[in-house]
């Protein structure tokens, strides 16, 4: 019974007397531990797994803007269309954070070289010009755009005559 | 957000315009954002103001009381004490203008008594120390036609009214001084002999010179003495009567001596119930002749003007005819035209001298106190209480300025400077010289301070300028406008100032030309043009000079367009419709000019074209309209645009953000004519008139009502006063002329009056005016960037800024939402904040004229009447000055100590690294 359970040789199993000497120079694998698997599996797994983590967070960068589109709209109503310091400074904030994200794409996608990075930019800008819309619309509502002739009148050029006249009631 | 506000400022109406949905707010707030009063620190530091009284009619030294004065009664109805050293009105009356204030007597007892009025009379004592009245009882004639010559003076504590019935008695009347009582009855002497034209009241004789020429006779009469005693003699005994011409003259003066002059020759005097010829003459036919007491006896004091030998006063003893010799007065350059003693008092002094002062009243409206010796202790300038024409006149740069506008000056540079190095040479010549008058000034104000004359320069704000007035009498002056101090003065007696136009044909802002300003006015007499040019800095005579034109001028205007030296020619119409141009090498210059003229009484209003036709220039008639509707209507005013106005924005903006064109046409003139009306008894009808075509733009009647001669038109804005007879008050009238919503021509398009075929949208408004106004003008700024306020003169001596969204004919109107104006009142606010003249009454405020200033915020106001009255307003606050108060040392000390906190924190956190370091 002993001789058939020593000739199976276990996983888990250590023998520290071997028959035979001719394989002393190759020492079995630590328990548990299988070189096969496991060399094939990290290597490829932790390629491919940060590259998707990368791509799925440039995506959330990218799709960032857009996202704050619905927080923009509630916070364009309640600012509400008066003109007061802090509806001003909300609709200033609208309008600065796109436009200063707009300059820092190519910072925020530096590391980034790829197949989607074309994409990404792309959605990227648009959910900026989105919000950067939203922001002008605000301001167009509360009547901040110079948008009306009125609005330029104080530029226009004078009129100039053509007919000069004199006289008045007689000196007679 | 500093850029964002940058952007967005031309909406700064936006903010408005949330906030006006609070309407109480927005009045509130425009209540405080408009109101102009002033710190009673300021009083006095931007205005001044002058007080006149006018031509003296009678005047008479108060010898009575202590403090030493001159009571004087005037042709003006003023009645005001002077103070005998400086001339500085102590007290003053301002009676009724019209001839219920005509003062017909002054004398001084122990009060100054008046007696004013015509017919009923009002006999009024005062105090003669404080002006206070006294006492006061009415006097009312039965015989009102001839009660104009009625004779007043007093003697003896008795009123005496002397009434001559010519060809056939004198009414005597006496009454007690102060109760009014009459003696019961009322003396009649038979005076047959009594002539209108030839008898003179030297009280208390009436003397006259009766009878056939060649056998006159000098008779007179004691009126006051219970026996009538005539005093008789054959006129023959004193003048030839082969070249007598009817003169008779009661010496001037207040003299307690009858006396008269006849022929302007003979000097006789009434003495003891004779006629007693003085040996000595009159010295000029232009004389004046006083007789005045003095301790040695009579003296007779003679004054006259001579244009060879000037100033001349004599004084000869009536008893001995020996000339006093130091009250003998030559003088070349003393110009007093026509002198006149008006009164003349002298007193022995101490050591017994003789200290004598005349008073004169000259043809030019002054007066000169004179002591012996020729000395003018002060004068007045009383021709100032009636200025008929105003123009305020920029002074020059000063000739360092001067010499670096050249340098600027493309075409004076181009010329002068070939090379660079001409251009960096001038430079350091410039900044050198620059660095010279610096250093000397700082020279100069470690010396006198005080004593340097402000320099007639230019200052950097603009606000110094020569104010040049035109007096009824004929007298020009020029008038520092910051001190009111009159700088210089040219008096033409032969100007009738009856429609006088001044023009400034040339300011002083092209060296090395000088200013040149010319006034158009009638020869007195002929009524033939005159024409006075002269350089209003110094008021010397330049140019044309004096041009006295043998033809009377029916209208007269300036080229728009000036010549080669900067001189706009001046354009004369005369009466056979002629056209004269000044001068006449400008007169190829004359291209599309029109002139209307409007007839005061028939309310015609003709238009002609002036066309050059290669050698002259022709009027042409091109049309013309009848106003007023009805026959008998007349013109109380015309009033163009000023010929120079800019309008700054082409529109205004509604409170939904469209813009409201204005119909800004430069031709239009408003002509008010006021006219009888079989239903309506008084129509008053307004009408704007294209002066250019004839076109009429706009109209507006007013039934029951009469007109006033008060109107401003600027830019696209009328306003009118008349009288409402219906409701017995005072109304103004707006009327705005829009083009709509859609500009008629592009920005910056010539405006053609030929070629404009639609009419403007009117929008009109009438308020009520709780004072009676006696002048109105708009606020002027330089480049009508600042809002325009209406000033109002009130009768009540006020003067009124009154902004101009409280006139705005669409006040209320259309009920927008959200409209920036206050809600609809249909009585004017006249708030006290808003009165320029704060506690300073004015007295018969007659004309308002405002010029702009060199700041945008400012314009310059001077108020004309009785008073002269100059202050400077700012209708929109004053946005490009600092305040008048600004601390300045405040703010230098915050600075400072700024400063020193940042170099002291500095050294402190270093040191403090340092020990952070060490650690």
């Amino acid at each position: 019974m002993s001789q058939v359970k020593s000739n199976k040789k276990f996983k888990w199993a250590l023998d520290f007397n071997p028959k035979t000497r001719t394989q002393t120079t190759e020492l079995p694998s630590p328990p548990g531990y299988s070189q096969s698997t496991n060399a094939s599996y990290t290597e490829s797994s932790r390629d491919t797994d940060s590259n998707l983590l990368l791509i799925k967070k440039l995506w959330d960068v990218a799709l960032g803007p857009l996202k704050q589109v619905p927080m923009n709209l509630f916070i364009m109503y309640m600012a509400g269309n008066s003109i007061s310091i802090f509806p001003i400074m909300m609709v200033g904030m609208l309008i600065v954070r796109p436009v200063k994200a707009l300059f820092a794409t190519q910072s925020t996608f530096k590391m980034v070289e790829g197949t989607q990075a074309t994409g990404q930019k792309f959605v990227y800008f648009i959910g900026n010009i989105v919000n950067i819309l939203l922001a002008l619309y605000k301001c167009q509502s509360m009547g901040l755009l110079p948008t009306h002739s009125s609005d330029w009148l104080a530029f226009e050029e004078p009129q100039t005559r053509v007919e000069h006249i004199g006289g008045g009631l007689s000196l007679i | 957000m500093g850029l964002l506000s940058i952007y967005f400022k031309s909406n700064f109406l936006g903010l408005l315009k949330c906030l006006n949905k609070l309407n109480w707010f927005i009045v509130f707030f425009s209540l405080i954002n408009l109101s102009v009063c002033i710190y009673e620190d300021q009083i006095g530091k931007f205005d001044w103001r002058q007080t006149y009284v006018g031509r003296i009619k009678f005047s008479q030294f108060d010898t009575v009381s202590t403090a030493k004065k001159i009571i004087v009664a005037t042709e003006e109805n003023v009645l005001a004490a002077l103070n005998l050293k400086t001339g500085q009105v102590v007290w003053r009356h301002v009676f009724e203008s019209a001839s219920t204030g005509n003062i017909q007597l002054l004398a001084i007892t122990d009060k100054v008594v008046t007696v004013s009025g015509a017919n009923p009379y009002l006999v009024r004592g005062w105090d003669s120390a404080t002006g206070v009245l006294q006492w006061e009882w009415s006097l009312s004639l039965e015989n009102d036609d001839q009660s104009d010559f009625s004779e007043w003076w007093v003697q003896n504590d008795l009123l005496i009214h002397m009434l001559p019935v010519f060809g056939s008695h004198l009414e005597v009347s006496m009454y007690h001084l102060a109760t009014g009582q009459n003696r019961g009855y009322t003396s009649k002497l038979p005076a047959s002999w009594a002539r209108d034209s030839s008898c003179v009241v030297t009280p208390p004789y009436y003397t006259c010179i009766s009878g056939e020429k060649g056998s006159q006779q000098l008779i007179s009469l004691d009126v006051t003495s219970q026996a009538v005693q005539l005093i008789t003699r054959p006129l023959s005994e004193y003048v030839n009567l082969e070249t007598y011409d009817g003169g008779i003259r009661a010496v001037d003066g207040s003299s307690v001596i009858p006396a008269f002059t006849i022929e302007d020759k003979k000097i006789i005097m009434i003495k003891n119930n004779k006629f007693e010829m003085l040996t000595t003459n009159v010295g000029d036919a232009s004389a004046s002749v006083a007789l005045i007491d003095i301790a040695n006896g009579p003296v007779v004091l003679q004054a006259w003007m001579d244009d060879n030998q000037g100033f001349t006063m004599t004084a000869h003893s009536v008893a001995t005819g020996a000339e006093l010799p130091e009250l003998r007065v030559t003088d070349r350059n003393l110009k007093l035209p026509d002198p006149e003693v008006s009164s003349a008092v002298c007193t022995k002094s101490n050591r017994e001298q003789l200290v004598c002062r005349v008073l004169f009243n000259c043809g030019d409206d002054s007066m000169h106190l004179m002591q012996q010796g020729g000395r003018v202790l002060w004068s007045r300038e009383e021709a100032l209480a009636n200025v008929v024409a105003i123009e305020f006149v920029e002074l020059p740069v000063s000739d360092l300025d001067a010499a670096i506008e050249s340098e600027f000056d493309q075409k004076e540079a181009a010329k002068m400077y070939s090379s660079i190095w001409a251009a960096f040479s001038r430079r350091l010549q410039t900044q050198f010289t620059q660095l010279q008058t610096l250093i000397q000034s700082i020279q100069r104000g470690e010396g006198l301070e005080e004593d340097a004359p402000s320099a007639l320069v230019r200052d950097y704000f603009g606000l110094h300028k020569i104010i040049v007035l035109v007096t009824d009498v004929g007298k020009i002056f020029g008038m520092d406008n910051l001190s009111g101090a009159i700088l210089w003065q040219y008096y033409e007696a032969d100007l009738d100032t009856e429609g006088v136009v001044v023009f400034t044909r040339r300011t002083a802002r092209h060296p090395p030309n000088d200013a040149y300003l010319t006034v158009v006015g009638k020869q007195e007499g002929t009524g033939n043009g005159l024409i006075i040019s002269l350089n209003p800095i110094t008021g010397t005579l330049i140019g044309e000079r004096l041009l006295k034109l043998d033809v009377q001028l029916l209208q007269c205007t300036l080229l728009h367009r000036p010549d080669n030296e900067k001189l706009h020619a001046l354009i004369l119409l005369d009466k056979e419709e002629n056209v004269q141009v000044l001068p006449r090498s400008a007169a190829p210059l004359v291209e599309n000019m029109f002139m209307y003229v409007a007839e005061r009484n028939t309310a015609r209003v003709q238009g002609y074209a002036l066309v050059f036709n290669g050698q002259e220039v022709e009027a042409i008639r091109t049309w013309l309209i009848q106003l007023g509707g009805a026959a008998g209507a007349r013109i109380v005013r015309a009033l163009a645009k000023p010929p120079a106005e800019r309008v700054h924005s082409p529109g205004r903006v509604l409170p939904d953000r469209s813009v409201l064109y204005k119909y800004v046409n430069p031709n239009l003139v408003l002509f008010v004519t006021e006219g009888p009306d079989p239903v309506h008894k008084d129509v008053v009808v307004a009408t704007c008139v294209d002066a250019a075509s004839g076109a009429i733009v706009a109209a507006q009647v007013h039934r029951r009502a009469r007109a006033l001669p008060h109107a401003v038109h600027t830019e696209h804005y009328l306003a009118y006063l008349y009288y409402n007879d219906k409701h017995r008050r005072t109304e103004i009238a707006t009327l705005e002329l829009y083009e709509g919503k859609t500009r008629w021509l592009p920005a910056g398009a010539a405006f053609s009056s030929l070629s404009s075929e639609r009419a403007p949208s009117v929008e009109r408004q009438a308020f009520i005016l709780s004072a009676a106004p006696t002048a109105a003008a708009t606020t002027v700024t330089e480049r009508s960037l600042t809002d325009k306020h209406v000033l109002l003169a009130l009768s009540s001596g006020a003067v009124v800024e009154v902004p101009w969204v409280y006139l705005e004919a669409r006040r209320g109107g259309s009920g927008e939402e959200g409209v920036v104006l206050p809600a609809h009142a249909p009585e004017l606010p006249l708030s006290g904040d808003a009165r320029l003249n704060y506690n300073r009454t004015l007295a018969r405020p007659a004309a308002i004229h405002a010029a702009p200033a060199g700041l945008e915020s400012t314009s310059l106001v001077l108020t004309t009447g009785l008073d002269l009255f100059y202050t400077r307003v700012a209708p929109s606050k004053t946005f490009d000055l600092l305040k008048d108060d600004f601390d300045y040392y405040l703010i230098t000390v915050v600075l400072a100590g700024l400063i020193v906190a940042t170099y002291s924190t500095k050294y402190f956190a270093s040191r403090k690294m340092l020990k952070q370091a060490w650690k």
